[in-house]
């Protein structure tokens, strides 16, 4: 083979992707009404590419994708400043929706759509970004060994009747966080630093792992409680994993209480880019997403609990659709996260 | 994997010609070296930025520990893994001795993320491993597989190969007569390894060793993955919990300055060569047969260290994928976007290498900032991209971004591999002796010339050599991807971590096995042309 034809077969094949993958510039000029619309998320599950084509079908307006870690994400769209083609930013977290406000690179939307279909404290005030799930951060427990009301409130979990029984992951992990900045806004920071240093005691091992590896050790006898978001739990439970399956059917899902108002819940969310260049499609986009119809999709393939109080609930999530939610808002934990970070490291928790 | 190729010829004494006018190359070398330099520069000016974020000085000690820790656990065990099994591969003769020899080369196909995912999933606590053991066996194993140990098994099988391939590569090229002259004067096999052979060997030993711990400075994401905080560790913490993109950088500097130190070391320990069997040695090694059971030992031995780096890991992996229906049509999508980049990546950075290598004899500094970003950790190679991509950026019309966004990319492997290629074609380029340019000035060709229809001819061998390293590497490369990467755009190792951040490990088995099947028959070959590399025989 020669060098040309050496290089005609590799440029063969990055057009053939590039074909493959179908028109992908991110051009504004190919935007406007009909045309495609630009979206940066950070939540890569499967299930949502299916209601992206959904979405492409009913509105004929193509999606262009880029996933990834969402402080990447907000750095890229500040590099690449005005001329971000980013219409739409999803992420997984508020905290990580507030620092993408922080860093400048959303814009505020005043949408009635939105403003219906979100309930108010799922939302930043401004309009900068709107949750279109919910996720609630809380325990896994094995029935033999802990009663329901030991795991009743966050505080239980500190207690010493749980000494060297919890399994919970690291501090920097941003689901932990959340839920320390949530203490933080209603104890204040030095009650929230004292119950993080009695999870530390908690501990039944330094963290590792993810939420799952948590609820699998509680299966296997090395705790007796695991911090963790509900939709791990309820993906295990119904999931196609017979082995997972397995691992969940002695253990139940707990949802403790912050101060006796329901439990923490974090959002998934969106919000739309600064410079937009498909502003309508993003906002349609983002409305589409809080639909009711989505947020069932969400709940049925990924097991996070709808946003909007009135969207019915469907299995597998429908035998916990009841539990109570803290009406705090979400702005409130999100900006505390660095305070959260720098609680738990004092406490040891790392 | 920057040694794996004609480190044979490596230990050639390297003598540049004197050339009085090579400003042409020499600005081609100039380019190459700007191309590198560009993240490493963005490094350095996010780090000046702004103020870092506020993490405890204890918890930064702490992250700096283990991140020297665990470099020298790696390096210590993949040296004497390397070793032993070049030692034992070249100089015995065992059942299996013929696959063995090229086929301990082959977990270099293996991601170490992969390997990270493979492990913490096989031996978890509650795993079914672990359990069945417990249950059944009534006892656990003895060591946790998410620790700082564990991880330093994880990564040693993962990064081996390249002491493996170096040391193969120098025991071939050793010469009889020392070894011969150590056991006349008394020594016994044992020693005749450790006071001979061995400090003979001692440049291919520290470049080996060097690679496997630069690659353990690199890791993105295999140790965070268990359990154990490195400087990684600081580098996320100060950038997603902190917002701290300049605290970020702030900690990537010492990292960046243990790998210079990394390179010099191993530089240096190269100037030591020349003594190394520098005149070819015809005379065959004094090959021993095993028998009984040391015979079996090698074979296990051998047997072990491929099983641990790849025949166990790429196992479970296909065990665990198969509990799951794929996503087919994206994942062959994926599988091609890896094998363009893999191809376009490797052209374009063997082709800035070799102006590098052809025109750097007046620019020593150029060779050596090009090499730095093979070691830059992962986490923060992206925040040293976005400062050049952001110019790129703020000026592409967006009709071309899609195509701009591949250029950028392709840039970005150069940058990071440049040193992976670099050190063969080195290599290679020492072959041609002073004599064979002036012949070709003498026919009249221009300095240029001379380069292209001299040296080039003469290091062919060496440039398809760092061209298949740069596709391996770019196959199993994350971070770089990640952040620059255009719409709709995934390559296989975007996608395997994509479903392990989603806690989703069974999903992310098969695209994690596309990249080690893609990477393997490169790795064959390049691990089977080194097995054919003793001078002389």
């Amino acid at each position: 083979m020669t060098v040309r034809s050496k290089l005609l077969v590799l440029l063969g094949g990055i057009s053939l992707s590039a074909c493959g993958t179908s028109g992908n510039d991110g051009s504004p000029a190919a935007g406007g009404t009909g045309g495609e619309v630009n979206l940066y998320t950070a939540r890569h599950y499967d299930s949502d590419m299916a209601l992206y084509e959904r979405f492409t079908r009913e509105t004929g307006i193509r999606i262009n994708r880029i996933e990834g870690d969402a402080d990447q994400l907000i750095a890229r769209m500040r590099s690449e400043g005005e001329r971000s083609p980013a219409d739409l930013f999803i992420t997984a977290d508020a905290g990580a929706l507030w620092r993408a406000e922080q860093a400048g690179v959303l814009q505020p939307v005043q949408s009635a759509v939105l403003n219906e279909r979100v309930p108010v404290n799922l939302r930043d005030r401004d309009g900068d970004w709107h949750g279109f799930t919910r996720r609630a951060r809380v325990v896994a427990y094995n029935p033999e060994k802990v009663r329901p009301e030991d795991v009743d409130s966050y505080e239980d979990l500190a207690a010493p009747g749980l000494r060297g029984r919890l399994c919970v992951r690291s501090s920097d992990n941003i689901y932990n966080l959340s839920l320390v900045g949530a203490l933080i806004e209603a104890w204040g920071e030095q009650r929230a630093e004292q119950w993080a240093r009695g999870v530390v005691a908690n501990m039944a091992r330094q963290p590792e792992g993810g939420d799952r590896d948590q609820i699998r050790a509680v299966g296997a006898g090395i705790c007796d409680v695991a911090i963790t978001n509900s939709y791990y739990f309820i993906r295990m439970e119904s999931g196609e994993d017979e082995a997972d399956r397995a691992v969940v059917r002695p253990l139940r899902l707990g949802f403790p209480s912050l101060d006796g108002h329901g439990s923490h819940v974090n959002i998934s969310g969106g919000g739309i880019a600064a410079s937009a260049p498909n502003r309508e499609n993003a906002i349609r986009l983002l409305e589409f997403l809080a639909s009711s119809e989505a947020q069932q999709h969400f709940a049925r393939f990924n097991n996070e609990f709808p946003a909007g109080p009135d969207v019915p609930a469907v299995p597998p999530t429908d035998r916990y659709a009841q539990f109570a939610a803290h009406p705090m808002p979400v702005e409130a934990f999100a900006e505390h996260q660095p305070l959260a970070q720098a609680i738990m490291s004092r406490a040891g928790w790392r | 994997m920057a040694l794996s190729s004609g480190a044979a010829t490596a230990i050639l004494s390297r003598r540049r010609p004197v050339a009085r006018n090579l400003s042409g190359l020499q600005w081609l070398a100039l380019l190459a070296a700007l191309v590198a330099a560009l993240p490493l520069s963005g490094i350095v000016v996010t780090a000046l930025s702004g103020p870092g974020a506020a993490i405890p000085l204890h918890d930064l000690l702490r992250y700096a520990w283990t991140s020297a820790w665990l470099a020298v656990l790696v390096g210590f065990i993949t040296a004497t893994l390397g070793t032993t099994a070049a030692w034992i591969v070249v100089m015995q003769r065992f059942p299996g001795h013929s696959f063995f020899c090229w086929a301990l080369a082959l977990p270099l196909a293996a991601p170490a993320f992969a390997l990270a995912y493979a492990y913490a999933d096989l031996f978890d606590p509650a795993g079914d491993l672990r359990l069945w053991m417990r249950g059944s066996l009534g006892f656990d194993l003895p060591f946790e597989i998410r620790s700082i140990g564990g991880a330093a098994l994880v990564l040693s099988c993962a990064f081996y190969p390249y002491v493996y391939l170096a040391m193969r590569a120098a025991f071939l090229g050793q010469s009889v007569s020392a070894l011969e002259s150590a056991r006349m004067l008394g020594c016994s096999p044992r020693q005749t390894f450790f006071r001979a052979a061995l400090p003979l060997a001692r440049p291919a030993l520290a470049a080996g060793v060097a690679l496997a711990v630069m690659e353990t400075l690199a890791d993105y994401g295999a140790a965070q993955f268990l359990a154990v905080q490195t400087l990684t560790t600081g580098v996320v913490r100060s950038w997603s919990v902190f917002g701290s993109p300049a605290g970020a950088a702030q900690l990537a500097v010492p990292l960046l300055g243990a790998a210079a130190l990394l390179l010099w070391v191993e530089r240096s320990a190269r100037r030591g060569r020349s003594h190394d069997a520098a005149q070819i040695q015809p005379r065959p090694l004094a090959i021993e047969q095993l028998h009984g059971a040391r015979a079996a030992g090698a074979t296990m031995f051998c047997g072990l260290l491929l099983t641990l780096g790849l025949l166990l890991p790429a196992g479970w992996l296909l065990a665990s994928a198969l509990a799951h229906s794929p996503d087919l049509p994206r994942l062959a999508q994926a599988a091609l976007n890896s094998l363009s980049m893999g191809a376009a990546g490797a052209l374009v950075t063997t082709g800035l290498a070799l102006a590098l290598a052809l025109g750097a004899a007046r620019l020593p500094l150029a060779v050596r900032i090009a090499s730095l970003g093979y070691a830059t950790p992962g986490a923060a190679i992206a925040i040293g991209l976005l400062v050049p991509a952001a110019l790129v950026w703020r000026i592409v019309p967006a009709g071309a971004a899609f195509w701009v966004g591949l250029c950028l990319l392709v840039c970005a492997y150069a940058a990071r591999l440049m040193a992976a290629a670099l050190e063969p074609i080195d290599a290679g380029m020492a072959r041609v002796t002073p004599s064979m340019i002036w012949a070709g000035r003498t026919l009249g060709r221009s300095e240029m010339g001379a380069a292209f229809f001299v040296q080039v001819p003469i290091a062919r061998a060496s440039l398809l050599t760092a061209g298949l390293i740069v596709f391996i590497d770019v196959l199993k490369e994350l971070p770089a991807t990640l952040i620059l990467r255009p719409f709709n755009f995934d390559t296989l190792a975007v996608i395997a971590n994509n479903y392990a951040l989603d806690e989703r490990l069974g999903q992310a088995g098969l695209p994690s096995l596309l990249i080690i099947l893609l990477a393997l028959p490169p790795t064959i070959w390049l691990s089977r042309k080194i097995a054919a590399a003793r001078p002389g025989t």
